[in-house]
C-alpha cells in the first residue's frame, strides 16, 4: 500500500468549557491510503463530522484541535499557519457538505463560483478558467453545462447543486476529498445518482475519499475501509467487506442491526369497513404573484385511498410528491379543494371549524420536526395536557392520565416539570406521541415521524409506533421518503408521485413485484440493498 | 430564566442602565418624601447657581429649586414614558397578532392602516392631537401610544407569521384549540422577547417625546417635567446654564439607560448570542 496520504494521529478535539463533555474527538487514529475510499459512520455526537473539519483546518469557533497530529505530505495540518493551509484548501484537499443550497453563494452565478475557486489558485484568464468549469460540469454528468454556468444556484434542483459542488471541489484535482454526509438532503433517487457519481470520479481520478456518513447502508455501497465512531472514538475499522460481514464491535453490531432491510414483514389486515374513504382529493396551490402572473400548482392530484381499524397505510414518495400535503388535508391542516373525505360516515373535506371541532380530536398528528413540534416555552406536562384542557378536561384528571400517558410511551412522568430542549430528539418525538395519544384518537397520521433521528433511535420509535397501533387498535397513515421504514411498520403502501398514485397495494406485493417504473426505480435506489446480511 | 439573568448581568452596559434607571426610579418615588413642600414653591432669588446656600442645583427664573423640579419632572417623565408605552404595546400586540396570525386580507388592511400612521410625519399628528384633545397628563399619554403602536403591530406581525407555520402550533390546531387560545397560549409566549426590547427602548423615545411637547408648551400646565423646565427656562439660557443643562443632562442619562437596558436584554433574550 505505501505512504498513507493523510495520517491522523491521536487527534483530540477539544469542546469549549460548558459543553456536554470535554472532548469531542477523543484520540482518534485514522489513515487514508491513496486511491481509496474511507467511510466514517457513526450517529450524531460521534464526532465524525468533526474529525473531517479538523483536516480541513474548519473547526466552529470555540472548538480547536488540543492534541495529535494530522500528518499531509510531510507537514503537521493542524501546526500549519493560516497561509498555509489556505493554499492546501481547495488545491489538495476540497470538501462537499450537505447542504448544497447552503454552500453555494445565491447571488452569484455558478460559472463564477467555480472559476473564482480556480483563479484563487492558478494565474489564468477568466475565459480559459470558465472553459473547465464547463468540461468540469459536463464530466458530473449534467446536461447543457453552457447555460448552468450563467444559472443562479436557486434555479437548480438539489441534485443538480450537489452535482455543482463537486465539479467545484475537483476543479484543482485534489488528493483527497471530503464529503460530508453530501447525499443526506436529497432525495433517493438522487442520493444514488450522486454516489454513482462519486464512486466513478474516484476511480478514474484514482483519488482518495473521507466519506462521513450516518447510514450503513450507504457505507455498503461506497466504501473502501470504514471506521465506526462512537462518542469521540473509533470503536472499529477494518475493510469494508469485513466491517459490514463479521462486525467485531457490539455497538457496530447494533448499527447496522438497526437498519431497515427494506423487507416486508407484515401481512395486510382483514379489510372490514372501512374507518376512513377518501375519494378523488385534490388541493391545489397558487405560486407567483405580482410581476410573474399566478400559476396555479397541483399538488394532490385526485387520490383516493382507505384505511381501517388496526392498519397502517404508508404514503411513499419523494419530496413535491405531494405526501405531506394529502396527510394535512385529511387532518384539515389545509383545506380541499375538491372531492371528499368520508371520516366515520360523514364528509369532514368541506366541514366549518366549528363542526370539525368535536371530531378533530379523533385524527391526530405526530410531525417531523422533533425541534419545531413542541412549544420551547411550555413543560412537557403542559403540552401534553393542552389538547384535553381544550376539550375542558379536569386539570387533575388530565395529569394522572398524562403520566400513564408518559410511560407508555417510555418515558418517566416526572418528565413533567421540564422544557423540551432538555430532551434528545427521539425522546421528543416520544413527546409529540404522548400529546396525540391523549386525545385517544382513532387515526394517527405520522409525518415523516424518524427523518430526523439517527438509526438504532429510528429503530425504537418505529417499533414504539407499531406497539401503540396494536395497544389502541390505532389506523395509522404513514408519510414517509424512505422505502425501508415503510417495509418496517406500513400493512399496504401507496407511492405518489407529483401528486398523484403511481401504485398501492400490500407492502409485500409492491416490493416484490412493482408494477410501475417508478417504483422499481425508487427500490433499485436504496443504498446498501442486498448487500447488507439479513438480521 | 436564571439563564437569562446571568447573561443580562454578566455585561457591563446593561448593568450601569440597570443601576442609573432604579436611581431615577427612587427619586422619582421618593420626591414627595423628600421635598414635601412641591415643585413650584419659591425657595429664594431666581437664577441662584448651584452650591447657594440651600439649593444644591441652584434655583431657576422664578427663584424654585431646582431639585425639587427634577425630582418630581422624573415622576411625570417616567409616568409618561412607561403607561404611553404600555399602551403603545397593547394596540401594536393586539392588531399586529391579528395580521400576523390569520394573514390575508385582515392582514392587508390592518398593514394599511399600520401604514397610514406611519407615514404622517409623527410629531406633528400628536402636536394636532394633543392640541384637540387639551394638554393634560392623559391627551399626552393618549398622543404618544396612538403615534408608536405602529412599531410594535409591525415587530410582532413579523413574529406572528414566522411562527404561525411551525409545528408546534399546527399540533396546536390538530388537537381543537380555537384561535384566541393558540395565540395568547401558544404563540404570543414565543413572541414577547423582541416585544421586551422594542419596548424598553420605546420608553426612552416616549420621555423624550413629552420633553418636546411640554418644551412647546402643549403639556399639562398644572405639571412639571423635564421638558417644560427647560422650556420654561429658555429665555435665562445664556446666563444661567444649569436651568436649561440640569433637565436637558436628566433626560438624556434616563434615556440612555433605558437603551442600554434594551440592549442587554436584547442579547439576553436572543437564543442565538446565549451561551
Amino acid at each position: 500500500m505505501g505512504e498513507p496520504l493523510i495520517d491522523i494521529r491521536d487527534l483530540i478535539v477539544a469542546l469549549p468549557p460548558g459543553a456536554d463533555r470535554a472532548h469531542a474527538v477523543d484520540g482518534v487514529s485514522l489513515t487514508i491510503n491513496p486511491n481509496e475510499i474511507l467511510c466514517i459512520v457513526g450517529e450524531s455526537g460521534s464526532g465524525k463530522s468533526l474529525t473531517a473539519h479538523a483536516v480541513m483546518g474548519l473547526l466552529p469557533r470555540g472548538v480547536t484541535a488540543s492534541g495529535g497530529q494530522i500528518l499531509f505530505g510531510g507537514a503537521d495540518l493542524l501546526r500549519l499557519p493560516p497561509s498555509g493551509i489556505r493554499k492546501l484548501r481547495g488545491r489538495d484537499i476540497a470538501m462537499i457538505f450537505q447542504d448544497p443550497m447552503a454552500a453555494l453563494n445565491p447571488v452569484v452565478t455558478i460559472g463564477r463560483q467555480i472559476t473564482e475557486q480556480i483563479r484563487a489558485h492558478r494565474a489564468i484568464p477568466e475565459k480559459e478558467a470558465l472553459e473547465l468549469a464547463g468540461g468540469l460540469l459536463a464530466e458530473m454528468g449534467l446536461a447543457d453545462p453552457k447555460a448552468l454556468l450563467k444559472s443562479f444556484p436557486h434555479q437548480l434542483s438539489g441534485g443538480q447543486r450537489q452535482r455543482v459542488m463537486i465539479a467545484m471541489a475537483l476543479s484543482l484535482s485534489p488528493k483527497l476529498l471530503i464529503a460530508d454526509e453530501p447525499t443526506t438532503a436529497l432525495d433517493v433517487t438522487t442520493q444514488a445518482q450522486i454516489l454513482k457519481l462519486i464512486k466513478r470520479i474516484q476511480t478514474e481520478r484514482a483519488m482518495s475519499v473521507l466519506f462521513i456518513t450516518h447510514d450503513f447502508g450507504v457505507v455498503a455501497d461506497m466504501a473502501d475501509r470504514v471506521a465506526v465512531m462512537r462518542h469521540g472514538r473509533v470503536v472499529e475499522e477494518g475493510a469494508a467487506a469485513e466491517v459490514l460481514g463479521n462486525p467485531k464491535h457490539s455497538y457496530t453490531r447494533a448499527l447496522i442491526a438497526a437498519v431497515p432491510r427494506g423487507e416486508s414483514a407484515l401481512q395486510p389486515v382483514a379489510q372490514d369497513k372501512p374507518l376512513l374513504t377518501v375519494t378523488e382529493l385534490s388541493k391545489h396551490f397558487r405560486r407567483g404573484g405580482f410581476f410573474s402572473g399566478s400559476a396555479a400548482v397541483t399538488a394532490v392530484d385526485r387520490v383516493s385511498l382507505t384505511l381501517s381499524r388496526g392498519e397502517t397505510l404508508g404514503i411513499v414518495g419523494e419530496s413535491g410528491s405531494g405526501k405531506s400535503t394529502l396527510a394535512r388535508c385529511v387532518i384539515r391542516l389545509l383545506d380541499p379543494d375538491a372531492g371528499e373525505i368520508l371520516f366515520d360516515g360523514a364528509d369532514i373535506a368541506r366541514m366549518t371549524p366549528g363542526a370539525l371541532r368535536p371530531l378533530r380530536r379523533r385524527i391526530q398528528m405526530v410531525f417531523q420536526d422533533p425541534f419545531s413540534s413542541l412549544n420551547p416555552r411550555q413543560t412537557v406536562g403542559e403540552i401534553v395536557i393542552a389538547g384535553p384542557r381544550a376539550y375542558g378536561e379536569d386539570m387533575k384528571e388530565a395529569r394522572e392520565r398524562a403520566a400513564d400517558i408518559l410511560r407508555l410511551v417510555g418515558l418517566n412522568p416526572e418528565t413533567m416539570n421540564r422544557f423540551p430542549h432538555e430532551f434528545s430528539g427521539g425522546q421528543r418525538q416520544r413527546i409529540g406521541l404522548a400529546r396525540a395519544l391523549m386525545l385517544k384518537p382513532d387515526i394517527l397520521i405520522a409525518d415523516e415521524p424518524v427523518s430526523a433521528l439517527d438509526v438504532t433511535v429510528q429503530a425504537q420509535v418505529l417499533k414504539l409506533l407499531d406497539d401503540v397501533r396494536q395497544q389502541m387498535n390505532l389506523a395509522m397513515l404513514f408519510i414517509t421518503h424512505d422505502m425501508r421504514v415503510a417495509a418496517q411498520v406500513c400493512h399496504r403502501v401507496m407511492v405518489m408521485r407529483h401528486g398523484q398514485v403511481v401504485e398501492s397495494g400490500p407492502t409485500g406485493t409492491v416490493f416484490a413485484a412493482p408494477s410501475s417504473d417508478y417504483t422499481r426505480a425508487l427500490l433499485a435506489a436504496i443504498p446498501g440493498r442486498g448487500k447488507l446480511a439479513p438480521v | 430564566m436564571r439563564n437569562f439573568l446571568r447573561v443580562f448581568l454578566s455585561r457591563p452596559i446593561p448593568l450601569v442602565g440597570l443601576v442609573i434607571f432604579a436611581v431615577v426610579v427612587a427619586l422619582a418615588l421618593l420626591a414627595p418624601l423628600l421635598f414635601a413642600r412641591g415643585p413650584f414653591t419659591i425657595v429664594g432669588m431666581p437664577l441662584l447657581p448651584p452650591g447657594a446656600p440651600g439649593l444644591l442645583v441652584g434655583s431657576d427664573v422664578l427663584g424654585r429649586d431646582m431639585a425639587v423640579g427634577l425630582a418630581y419632572g422624573a415622576r411625570i417623565s417616567l409616568l409618561v414614558g412607561i403607561t404611553s408605552t404600555l399602551g403603545a404595546v397593547g394596540i401594536g400586540v393586539l392588531l399586529g397578532a391579528v395580521a400576523g396570525y390569520y394573514g390575508g386580507w385582515l392582514d392587508d388592511l390592518l398593514m394599511r392602516v399600520t401604514e397610514f400612521f406611519q407615514i404622517i410625519p409623527s410629531f406633528v399628528l400628536l402636536m394636532v392631537l394633543v392640541a384637540f384633545m387639551q394638554p393634560s397628563l392623559s391627551s399626552t399619554v393618549i398622543g404618544i401610544a396612538l403615534i408608536t403602536w405602529p412599531q410594535v403591530a409591525r415587530v410582532v406581525r413579523g413574529e406572528f407569521l414566522s411562527l404561525r407555520g411551525r409545528e408546534f402550533v399546527q399540533a396546536a390546531r390538530t388537537l381543537g384549540m380555537g384561535d384566541a387560545r393558540i395565540i395568547f397560549t401558544q404563540v404570543l409566549p414565543n413572541a414577547l422577547p423582541p416585544i421586551i426590547v422594542v419596548g424598553s427602548m420605546m420608553v426612552g423615545s416616549a420621555i423624550l417625546t413629552e420633553s418636546a411637547l411640554s418644551f412647546l408648551g402643549l403639556g399639562d400646565p398644572n405639571l412639571l417635567s423635564w421638558g417644560s423646565m427647560i422650556g420654561g427656562s429658555r429665555s435665562a439660557m445664556w446666563v444661567a446654564w444649569w436651568t436649561t443643562v440640569l433637565p436637558g443632562l436628566a433626560i438624556m442619562i434616563t434615556v440612555l439607560a433605558l437603551n442600554f437596558i434594551g440592549d442587554g436584554l436584547n442579547d439576553a433574550l436572543n437564543p442565538r448570542r446565549r451561551r
